[in-house]
């Protein structure tokens, strides 16, 4: 009995540890990103390719899904709200789940499973070739060259990859609403417009802006935990993702608190 | 030239010398790789963008140049894994010589390179980059002594 307890507290010891480290890390990076001397060429040609490989290369897997997603959730919400009267409300709806919680949460998992875990890796395997030693004895700050062109692309990337999804599912909701509910383009944008709100969009962006910063900086840093070993990147890769998994999580929770106190408040 | 009798020894020399002129070192070394993911002119140019505070263009001309030295032009497109013993430690001699003032430290050679018997190639190569660094030192172990017989490189 006294063991099992004995080894709770050590896990809970090592999970609040490992969370501590992760946000002092957090800090570290926050710090270098608004320190204009970090920006050299060097760091500037990696942000522009990181971008590249972030938002542009999965640009057209992103806007199939867009269409599809959208097309299925616009029919299911609209089937469900004329199923019970309440048709009126698909504005808001739209506006609601579908921008402030939907558009960013399927933007973050896609950057995640395909550029966190490439990150993640890629991390890991400088560490085990020594590369990032490399950079070290060349006095190249790895923070500044490797880990700060990649958050920054991770956070520009969800911010506007969920903006435009946003924009692609409401754009295709014109034209299934009018498909399938016979709603006119007048009625769908009043709709939209009476139901949107500025400060849930703001809301919106600021999420998508940290989840951007999360979904990276764990991936690196579980990339930078890999050993000498060739067996410990999958190792790193797994953990790094999974404990991503876990951020976007606590980020929707606690954005939900969050919009929900201000709405109470306001 | 610097021989040791230990590995121990030879990496505690190392690091001293790498501790106290890291402003200057142009380390050549299988423990500091070229980066994989950049190709053999990106990791030269790289030193002068990151330090020399060049662009893109400007380092990566500069690179060309060098290579150009060796007569490696043909490698500037390559990523390590796909470079010859010989090339990859070209590459790593000019990305050593693109710190300024450098002193180029040449961490065991028959490492780099396992299939040379002497310092031939060696001298080759740094004589035909002399102009681009102030010193060179090479570390190597006690048993090799023979491979590096015929007079040692400039400056070291």
């Amino acid at each position: 009995m006294t063991t099992a307890i004995e080894q709770i507290g050590r896990s809970g010891l090592h999970a609040v540890r490992a969370s501590l480290d992760t946000l002092a890390f957090a800090f570290k990076i926050l710090a270098r990103m608004f320190d204009v001397r970090a920006y050299n060429s060097a760091v500037r040609m990696v942000l522009i390719n990181q971008i590249y490989f972030t938002s542009v290369q999965i640009l057209p897997l992103f806007l199939a899904v867009a269409v599809i997603f959208g097309a299925i959730v616009i029919g299911i919400i609209g089937q469900y709200l004329i199923h019970l009267g309440l048709f009126d409300y698909f504005g808001q709806l739209l506006m609601g789940f579908v921008v402030t919680e939907f558009a960013p949460f399927i933007t973050v998992l896609l950057i995640a499973l395909r550029s966190g875990s490439a990150v993640n890796a890629e991390i890991a395997v400088m560490k085990v070739n020594k590369e990032l030693n490399t950079l070290h004895v060349f006095r190249i700050d790895e923070i500044n060259y490797l880990f700060l062109p990649r958050i920054l692309s991770g956070i520009l990337s969800i911010v506007l990859l969920s903006s435009l999804f946003s924009i692609i599912v409401l754009a295709s909701g014109l034209i299934f609403s009018s498909l399938l509910f016979d709603m006119s383009m007048n009625d769908y944008v009043t709709a939209l417009l009476a139901s949107a709100k500025f400060s849930d969009l703001i809301v919106m962006l600021i999420k998508c802006a940290i989840m951007g910063f999360f979904i990276v900086m764990i991936p690196i840093r579980y990339g930078m935990r890999a050993t000498d070993e060739l067996t410990s990147i999958p190792v790193s890769v797994l953990h790094g993702m999974v404990n991503v998994f876990i951020a976007i999580m606590i980020i929707e929770v606690v954005s939900l608190i969050v919009v929900s106190s201000i709405s109470k408040f306001i | 030239m610097r021989l040791y009798s230990s590995e121990e020894l030879l990496n505690r020399e190392l690091c001293d010398i790498m501790a106290q002129e890291k402003h200057r070192l142009g380390l050549v070394s299988l423990d500091a790789p070229l980066i994989s993911n950049l190709s053999v002119l990106s990791n030269i140019a790289l030193i002068k963008q990151y330090h020399g505070g060049l662009t893109v263009p400007e380092a990566e001309d500069i690179a060309e140049m060098r290579l150009k030295k060796l007569h490696l032009e043909d490698i500037a497109a390559k990523r390590n894994s796909v470079l010859l013993e010989v090339q990859r430690f070209c590459a790593m001699i000019l990305r050593a010589v693109m710190v300024e003032d450098a002193m180029v430290v040449i961490d065991r050679p028959f490492k780099i390179m396992p299939d040379l018997d002497d310092t031939h190639f060696i001298r080759e190569v740094l004589t035909s980059v002399d102009d681009l660094f102030r010193e060179c030192h090479i570390f190597d172990y006690l048993w090799n002594e023979e491979r590096y017989t015929g007079g040692m490189i400039h400056g070291a």
